[in-house]
């Protein structure tokens, strides 16, 4: 008896709109903590967007409490959110279904599920892969990455007009799998170069002390995931735009 | 040329149809400045709230077109007048576009933000109609808008993503920027959802109309000016 009252209050907080509504005030709130909270610890912030999260939160979150609460607890609420989402839309999905409204009830559950999986595409990006950078002057080769690769700067180029601003500049590089030349390209800004799932990109370029790039490598398992996540999203919200204009 | 523009936007408070010689100059100006420059002019305050301003008038012209003089004219007007000053008084960004930002992914992002933003502002003028006119039919013109605009921020937002993915490696960065940009995701996705909630129709969700619009105010120019962030350019 106790257990089916607590089944029932469970699948009706799970099941709520209000839920819903709460959860994203709450989170809400907590990214409001959180863009204040980052600039005033930049030492504990700072190496957010260069580590996976995973790493960050390990080295830094879990060190930092007090200044890292509101990130934790906005992880709390997306996961309240997800189940949330997920509850709601199956609850949809096996609910009756007429022709009528075939995809006035679908076109919400695309948006779920393209959001869902923007979710997941995080959390897999959060902990798997790995993303290194470093500073290499032209003609170096850097060893030990990993999968067996290394990256060879073959060259530094800098475009200007005639004022001396930059316009455009770029790095040939060759890449290397357990020591066999598998790929080469010119890297330049919006242009990396992709090779089995791993990008490596041009993050800067330093003439100071002679031709030298600021180099990254990296691999993100979400980052195909986020992209359907993505179409999808936009798929169910231009369903969704369409008939409810129509409806309203 | 471009002050002309603050004696044309108040003739729509004469007769709204005048404004859209308003808005063909304010056009021409764009149009211009893009030639001149060589491209879309859609960096710094100068540029975007200019940008802003137009669209705004475009929406308004729209939902305006079988209205009369009221206080949506007055309120409207007011809004872009603000923002066309601020631009004026903005500096102008007269180089070249920094390379990073030469891709169609940075011009689609901004364009459609923007779009978006001023569905926003002119969502947000509903609803003070709603709330101080009681005018039942400006919140579903509300509604609709927002949904638009919800729309077209959350294609932004997937074109900012992929851009960034080519640019950076990462779709998403952790920066107050981004963090402002999601509390404007999420506070229309709860508009959205609130909406459908027994209690909050009507003159709640007519101030969540209008409080997101003062969110997306400080995302857009409170965080660039405040806080550091990706994108600053």
């Amino acid at each position: 008896m106790l257990y089916a009252l607590c089944d029932n209050t469970m699948k009706n907080f799970f099941l709520s709109l209000k839920t819903t509504v709460w959860t994203l005030l709450a989170l809400i709130g907590f990214f409001f903590i959180g863009s204040y909270m980052m600039p005033v610890h930049r030492d504990v912030f700072g190496p957010m967007s260069d580590l996976l999260l995973f790493q960050w939160i390990e080295r830094f979150a879990a060190a930092n409490p007090w200044q890292a609460w509101w990130f934790f607890a906005s992880f709390a609420a997306l996961v309240l959110l997800t189940i949330n989402t997920i509850v709601c839309s199956i609850q949809a999905v096996i609910g009756r279904w007429t022709r009528r409204d075939f995809l006035l009830r679908i076109a919400p559950q695309v948006i779920h599920i393209g959001f869902l999986f923007i979710l997941l595409a995080h959390l897999l990006g959060a902990g798997w892969g790995y993303r290194l950078s470093g500073f290499m002057p032209q003609g170096t080769l850097a060893q030990g990455l990993p999968e067996g690769r290394a990256l060879h700067l073959v060259e530094v180029r800098i475009v200007t007009d005639e004022k001396g601003f930059p316009t455009d500049w770029s790095a040939s590089v060759v890449l290397y799998e357990n020591g066999v030349k598998v790929t080469s390209g010119v890297l330049g800004p919006n242009r990396p170069l992709f090779y089995n799932g791993m990008g490596v990109y041009l993050k800067n370029i330093d003439f100071s002390r002679g031709p030298a790039a600021i180099l990254m490598v990296n691999r993100d398992p979400g980052a195909i995931l986020a992209l359907v996540g993505g179409l999808l999203f936009m798929l169910g919200s231009a369903m969704l735009l369409v008939l409810k204009w129509k409806k309203t | 040329m471009y002050y002309i523009l603050f004696i044309l936007y108040p003739l729509a408070l004469y007769r709204s149809r005048l404004i859209i010689a308003a808005l063909v100059l304010h056009a021409g100006l764009i149009i211009s400045s893009a030639i001149t420059y060589g491209r879309i002019p859609l960096i710094g305050l100068h540029d975007t709230l200019g940008f802003l301003t137009f669209f705004i008038c475009v929406i308004f012209l729209i939902t305006s077109w079988s209205r009369g003089r009221d206080l949506f004219s007055y309120l409207s007007l007011a809004l872009m007048l603000l923002l066309l000053a601020g631009s004026a008084a903005s500096p102008v960004m007269d180089g070249p576009l920094p390379p990073v930002l030469k891709t169609i992914w940075f011009e689609l992002h901004v364009i459609l933000s923007f779009i978006a933003y001023a569905l926003f502002a002119v969502a947000a003028v509903l609803g003070i109609l709603h709330l101080v006119q009681q005018e039942e039919a400006s919140e579903p013109i509300q509604y609709r808008l927002i949904l638009l605009g919800y729309v077209l921020f959350s294609v932004a937002i997937i074109f900012g993503g992929i851009w960034a993915h080519l640019a950076w490696g990462a779709y998403w960065l952790w920066t107050p920027k981004e963090l402002w940009t999601t509390i404007v995701w999420l506070w229309y996705s709860l508009y959205l959802h609130a909406r459908l909630v027994r209690g909050w129709t009507g003159k709640p969700v007519a101030w969540m109309g209008i409080i997101g619009f003062v969110i997306v105010l400080f995302t857009y120019v409170g965080v660039g000016l405040l806080m550091k962030s990706s994108h600053e350019f």
